[in-house]
């Protein structure tokens, strides 16, 4: 299905919202954002047992492949087919929480909840724990790649494992600024490594000084925001994504965006987010990120004018999802999906082209983006439109 | 060992410490101070005369002594191929401080002064000031060591390498202790006030350390050396002895002669001198130095200077002759006579000295290749270190060119511009035009770089790391490194697959495996689009897959390999039970098959490389072991294989032994333990590398023979090492030529396998292969530590246990002993320079603890460095570390040595540790193996990461 353009009316109609006095405020929306409207959906049952385990934690896409860690095993989508691993056919551990695919050597790498890391090459699986490595713990949530090295987040520090020289380095209260060593995440990008920790906030490594820096919250572990984008919206944080050096990190009180000079703090009553809890989160460009929450996908289309597509279920025996336009906290538009999955505690989200991939508690879904385009595109004016 | 205690006592003053500056990363650690500080107070001063017989003693000069031409030659059959003043090992006994970093050493520190107070005393700073050491309660605590007869045995144990060369007696301690007796304390000090002494203008005496920072290299002949061998450098010392103070006294001088202008004169260098004439660097005890004889050198001794010799003359650099001497040495002195001629003789050090080590540098070409055209042989030749271009006509040598170390593979661009070398010696490619042989570029790699290919547009070459177990990809056009990619253990072999899609890579080595579970060996595929890894073979039971070719077709690839039944005790070598020889064919789909090449009664032992004919017809195998090539009918080997069921293919096939004869069609014998293969553009010639003749033999296709020998020009010589060369590469030995020394220990390395030797039940007693580099001196030999001698453990032992067959003879034993003690160390991959990195470091202070995270002091045998002390990291006992499991009757095993440790994994005497990590993680619980169950992940990290650099 093409996505509907909505020109006429969201170009012309004052939308109001309410003010802190609960006056109503107009909002206008800049562009059009895409909307995806058609999706696949994907479980074990869809799949005839091809998805092994309904319990999608991770989702990482390499060209036309689309690797899946789920609670059962690894998962390969591609061009329509399947493909499994399990501790049967060699995976050394069967919770995949976390896939990071290393650009130069096309290994995959997978955080093995409670077992460590797992480098799978052509077929080999190479198993590294805190037993036979240098690994600070088994329980990883995350894994990345930056150059040579692959950093896991786990839940007593993070590891940095140079595949070169296979030295192992390990960052936790001792030598990085970690209030707290359960680190949830870790990504990558543009000479930087950023680490969530659960409790510690945002790490910020930088590659060529290799020096940490930290990022928390001023309003230290208050669950409201006291003063709006002073920094980091709380220090228990689930994710970060570095993308076009802009940083986006979620929370389970909300969603920051920090372009190394400023902040800014979005949480479900004041953005389009359908949730402040949020899982996990994945930049797709400086201006854009998808935010998965318990009741949801949030997605920040445009950053600059505050345009929002949130997608979700509207009540819950609604038999498929809605995507509601919005900018700020309003509703703009509100548009049918296919999308059907029965669970909406979002996992995973990762791109694939124009499309997206995200998964949940009970199933994947793929976006399809048909005709996709970033951002806004430019609104034709009513009269136009009218034409 | 760094003082947290102290550490957090400064905190609070940190701010003020820095405004003075004066505080130093290390502050609170202990550093060497040298012989010299300790001197202030062991030297004139009560009876503490300690400097005296120390200075006499053979401690003293034993740094110098490794300038001697002897040392040279016990490196050499120590495996250690830099120079002894250079080597770790040869350091480790011969200096002070060998392991320490720099900033461990005050300036007053100096290494040439041999084995000083504080290699057995430990680093002094913290113990040195009087009011410490007059309290040996206190000094101990502040670092003094009172060595005990274990340590001095760490030394002072016998070494093969020093007992051939040397012929010393064996050491007695208790005499030893006698000789090198330096008792004596109490007294006042004197006190000495500082002075104030404002350089005089004009010529000043440096003292002979200052020379010696020039004049010691081996191009100069280790002048400084030489001179702290000489009785000049001990001049000073000997006015201490008895013998000296009777001279004086019949001379009617009471006071002691070290103190004695008139002594001093004749005894030291400056000793009548002002001390406005001496700058800070001189020091009058190290008898008649340099300026004695050449003059005060503070104006001549910048280099600029010294290289002019009309501006070192005018700047005061005297000329010696008879007259300089005469000063000294008239016609008699103290009753004896002197003998100009003779004692110039003696004391000369000006020319480079002939170092006569018998050691001869054969070529021992490995790998080959041809030119497209035919004409030139190109052979990378680990011996001699160079690359030798041969016509292929004429058969003879049209040039050599010295590379980087051991050169082991050799191929060129597509366009054939360029000829690249492996070095697997110096983890280079070396980049040689290949029409002017003219070495352009060197490239560093990863460890151990073995074969190479490169893709077809000559864009990148693919290179295999056989000691990181990896592939570097390099960048052609940027002749540098760009990725690594995970391939096998012991990545060996390589090659590009006919349509240019693949690169296979070979693996030396198994994957590890459970204990007590057979081998699986990796062939690794890279696919060529993006140069990364898309699939990998798992060839079952085999090891040592080192060779390989491709069919014309791509169709299938062959490679040779071996099949080690190690689950088996060794001794049923009799039944043709432990190894078996043969190729693997890798077919397109994935499938891999599996081939022996022995035959019932004979044995095709150490399959090196293969080779198939451009038409496709036949392949060429080189036996390193029995210095035959096998021509094998591939049509034929496919038969064998399409009429035999899927299970006689996987089950029977690769055991058995009686279906060779269906395809190789000939043994073509060659010579010397045939390597590296290439076959000529035309399709008649096969070339084989005849390691160990330096020969290239040239085998006629149609003929199936060999037909010419062409010289590498070797030394025809054949040494007592190349002997033994020869029978460690040579299968003759064993029952039905199953295998050769070589098979279990290639590159002189290990093959990575857990063996059952003993015929005392099947699984009993595993061991676990160890390494033959540089290990001459490191007896006993054996997991049990019962071999005293790398002769006892090549001898009666091994024909009992390994060959089953007549011993080697005496003299066989004896050269390959000679061998064994030539098989160099590779240089540790792991030490950059002198400076350890914050993990190592962190690492070290772990390994020299005594005590533990919650301040417990460890006991003595329990600390790491008890057992594994330099230079070899093992104090040569055999220790019960509990590391024996429900398969050994034994607890008590050798301590092995930790140099370059990390090239054999697996680890403890069973293998059983795949890593360093798991030997404390797994496999200490109580700890037995060292107390390191206190620590926190990152330090057994850091611990683990400083073991790598020993």
């Amino acid at each position: 299905m093409q996505p509907l353009v909505i020109l006429f009316l969201i170009t012309l109609l004052p939308l109001f919202g309410w003010s802190e006095d609960d006056q109503p405020i107009q909002v206008n929306l800049a562009g059009e954002p895409y909307v995806y409207t058609e999706w696949e959906t994907f479980t074990t049952e869809l799949t005839n047992g091809a998805l092994i385990n309904d319990h999608i934690f991770f989702v990482k896409t390499d060209g036309d492949r689309v690797w899946i860690g789920t609670e059962e095993g690894l998962v390969l989508y591609e061009k329509g087919k399947w493909k499994s691993w399990t501790m049967e056919d060699g995976l050394p551990w069967k919770v995949i929480v976390g896939i990071a695919i290393s650009p130069k050597t096309g290994d995959v790498w997978l955080a093995l909840f409670g077992g460590g890391l797992a480098r799978f090459s052509a077929g080999r699986f190479d198993h590294f724990h805190q037993l036979n490595s240098g690994l600070v713990n088994d329980v990883v949530y995350a894994v990345t790649i930056e150059g040579d090295n692959v950093w896991a987040a786990t839940t007593a520090g993070t590891s940095c494992f140079n595949t070169v020289t296979g030295e192992w380095a390990i960052y936790t209260e001792k030598n990085a600024p970690m209030e707290e060593i359960w680190c949830y995440n870790v990504d990558a990008a543009d000479g930087k490594v950023y680490v969530a920790a659960w409790g510690g906030g945002i790490l910020e490594w930088d590659v060529e000084t290799k020096i940490w820096k930290d990022y928390r919250d001023p309003d230290k572990e208050m669950e409201i925001d006291l003063y709006r984008d002073d920094g980091l919206i709380h220090i228990i944080t689930t994710s970060a994504s570095y993308v076009d050096k802009i940083l986006w990190a979620s929370t389970y009180f909300g969603m920051s965006r920090y372009d190394g000079r400023h902040w800014r703090g979005y949480m479900d009553h004041d953005s389009g987010l359908p949730s402040s809890f949020i899982n996990f989160l994945r930049g797709r460009s400086g201006t854009s990120c998808y935010a998965c929450t318990d009741k949801g996908l949030g997605v920040l289309i445009d950053f600059e004018s505050d345009t929002w597509v949130r997608y979700n279920r509207d009540t819950e025996d609604a038999k498929t999802w809605t995507a509601h336009v919005m900018v700020g906290n309003q509703i703009i538009k509100s548009l049918p999906t296919n999308l059907n999955l029965p669970n909406h505690f979002l996992i995973c989200v990762d791109f694939q082209g124009d499309d997206v991939w995200f998964g949940t508690g009970h199933g994947l879904a793929r976006g399809m983006g048909n005709g996709y385009w970033n951002g806004l595109k430019e609104i034709k004016s009513a009269h136009n439109a009218g034409e | 060992m760094k003082s947290r205690t102290v550490d957090h006592l400064f905190i609070p003053i940190l701010p003020f410490l820095f405004l003075f500056g004066s505080l130093s990363a290390h502050s609170a650690d202990p550093v060497y101070v040298g012989e010299q500080k300790c001197r202030e107070c062991h030297h004139l001063s009560g009876n503490r005369n300690q400097y005296t017989p120390w200075r006499l003693s053979q401690h003293a000069n034993a740094y110098a002594a490794l300038a001697m031409p002897e040392s040279m030659e016990i490196a050499r059959l120590s495996g250690i191929d830099v120079e002894p003043v250079k080597s770790p090992i040869c350091l480790g006994c011969h200096t002070t401080a060998s392991t320490a970093e720099d900033w461990e050493k005050d300036p007053t520190f100096h290494p040439e002064d041999g084995i000083q107070c504080e290699f057995c005393h430990g680093p002094g700073s913290e113990y040195m000031p009087a009011e410490i050491m007059q309290d040996k309660k206190r000094a101990k605590e502040a670092g003094l060591v009172m060595p005990d007869e274990r340590f001095c045995m760490v030394c002072h144990k016998e070494k093969g390498s020093h007992v051939a060369v040397l012929k010393v007696k064996k050491f007695d301690y208790q005499e030893a202790l006698k000789e090198i007796a330096h008792a004596g304390r109490g007294g006042q000090l004197s006190e000495t006030p500082a002075k104030n002494i404002t350089p005089r203008p004009g010529p000043k005496f440096v003292g002979a350390i200052a020379c010696g920072q020039c004049h010691d290299t081996a191009a100069g002949g280790y002048q400084y050396s030489k001179w702290h061998l000489s009785n000049h450098a001990r001049a000073y010392a000997v006015l201490g002895t008895e013998a000296a103070k009777k001279i004086a006294r019949d001379k009617g001088i009471e006071e002691d002669p070290q103190t004695v202008p008139e002594c001093l004169r004749c005894h030291a260098t400056a000793g009548a001198e002002p001390e406005d004439g001496l700058l800070e660097s001189f020091d009058l005890a190290q008898g008649v130095q340099c300026e004695s004889c050449h003059g005060p050198g503070s104006e001549y001794m910048a280099e600029a200077i010294m290289l002019d010799p009309v501006a070192a003359r005018n700047a005061g650099l005297m000329e010696v002759n008879r007259e300089t001497c005469l000063k000294c040495h008239p016609q008699e002195v103290h009753g004896k006579p002197y003998d100009f001629e003779a004692m110039g003789k003696k004391i000369e050090h000006c020319k480079p000295q002939e170092i006569q080590t018998g050691f001869v540098e054969y070529k021992t070409p490995f790998n080959l290749a041809v030119a497209r055209d035919g004409k030139r042989l190109f052979v990378a030749c680990e011996g001699s270190d160079s690359l030798i271009v041969v016509d292929a006509d004429s058969g003879t040598v049209i040039t050599e060119i010295k590379i980087e170390n051991q050169p082991h593979h050799v191929c060129f661009s597509p366009d054939e511009t360029r000829v690249y070398v492996s070095n697997r010696g110096s983890d280079s490619v070396s980049v040689i035009d290949a029409n002017s042989y003219e070495v352009l570029n060197t490239i560093p790699v990863g460890d151990e770089p073995h074969e190479m290919a490169t893709d077809v547009k000559g864009k990148l070459l693919y290179v295999a790391n056989c000691g990181s177990y990896d592939v570097s990809v390099v960048d052609l056009v940027e002749e540098k490194e760009i990725k690594r990619l995970s391939a096998g253990r012991g990545t060996w072999g390589m090659e590009r697959s006919p349509d240019g899609n693949h690169i296979y890579v070979t693996s030396n080595l198994s994957h590890f495996v459970k204990f007590r579970t057979p081998s699986v060996s990796e062939v690794t595929v890279i696919g060529t689009e993006r140069s990364q890894v898309v699939e990998r073979y798992m060839i079952p039971e085999a090891n040592l897959v080192q060779g390989i070719d491709f069919s014309p077709d791509g169709e299938f690839a062959l490679v040779t390999l071996i099949r080690t039944k190690n689950l088996v005790p060794m001794t049923r070598v009799i039944q043709g039970w432990v190894i078996n020889n043969g190729i693997g064919v890798l077919w397109r789909d994935g499938r891999v098959d599996q081939l022996l090449l022995d035959e019932v009664d004979s044995y095709f032992p150490d399959p090196t490389d293969v080779v198939i004919t451009r038409d496709g017809r036949y392949g060429f195998v080189s036996s390193g072991g029995i210095n035959i090539v096998a021509m094998l009918d591939l049509n034929k080997m496919k038969q064998v294989l399409e009429q035999a069921s899927e299970q006689e293919r996987k089950e029977l096939l690769p055991n058995h032994r009686g279906m060779s004869f269906e395809y190789i069609i000939k043994h073509i014998p060659v010579g010397r333990s045939p390597r590296g293969m290439a076959i000529s553009p035309d399709n008649r010639y096969v070339y084989v590398a005849d390691g160990l003749d330096d020969c290239i033999s040239v085998i006629d296709i149609e003929k199936r023979e060999r037909i010419r020998v062409i010289d590498l020009g070797g030394p025809k010589e054949i040494t007592l090492a190349r002997y033994g060369q020869r029978i460690f590469h040579c299968a003759d030995i064993t029952f039905g030529k199953q295998f050769s020394c070589h098979s279990c220990h290639p590159d002189g390395g290990i093959d990575g396998i857990t063996y059952d030797i003993e015929p005392d039940g099947i699984g009993i007693n595993p061991v676990d292969n160890r390494t033959l580099r540089g290990i001459l001196d490191t007896a006993p030999f054996k997991w049990e530590g019962t071999n005293p001698s790398l002769r006892r453990q090549c001898g009666p032992r091994l024909a009992v246990f390994f060959t089953r067959s007549d011993p080697f003879t005496l003299e066989q034993a004896d050269a390959l002993d000679r061998y064994i003690c030539t098989i160099v160390r590779s240089p540790n991959r792991y030490l950059m320079g002198n400076e350890l990195t914050a993990a190592q470091r962190r690492g070290k202070e772990i390994f020299e603890r005594t005590r533990d995270n919650m301040g417990n002091e460890i006991p003595l045998e329990n600390r790491c460095d008890f057992c594994h002390c330099p230079p070899y990291y093992t104090n040569r006992e055999v220790f019960n570390v509990g590391s024996a499991s429900w398969l050994d009757t034994n607890e008590d095993f050798d301590v092995p040595q930790l140099n370059n440790i990390y090239e054999s994994a697996p680890f403890l005497h069973d293998g059983r540790a795949d890593t360093l990590e798991e030997i404390w993680t797994r496999f200490n619980p109580h700890d037995t193996h060292g107390v390191t169950n206190d620590m926190t992940k990152d330090e057994l990290n850091d611990l683990v990461e400083y073991i790598k650099t020993l």
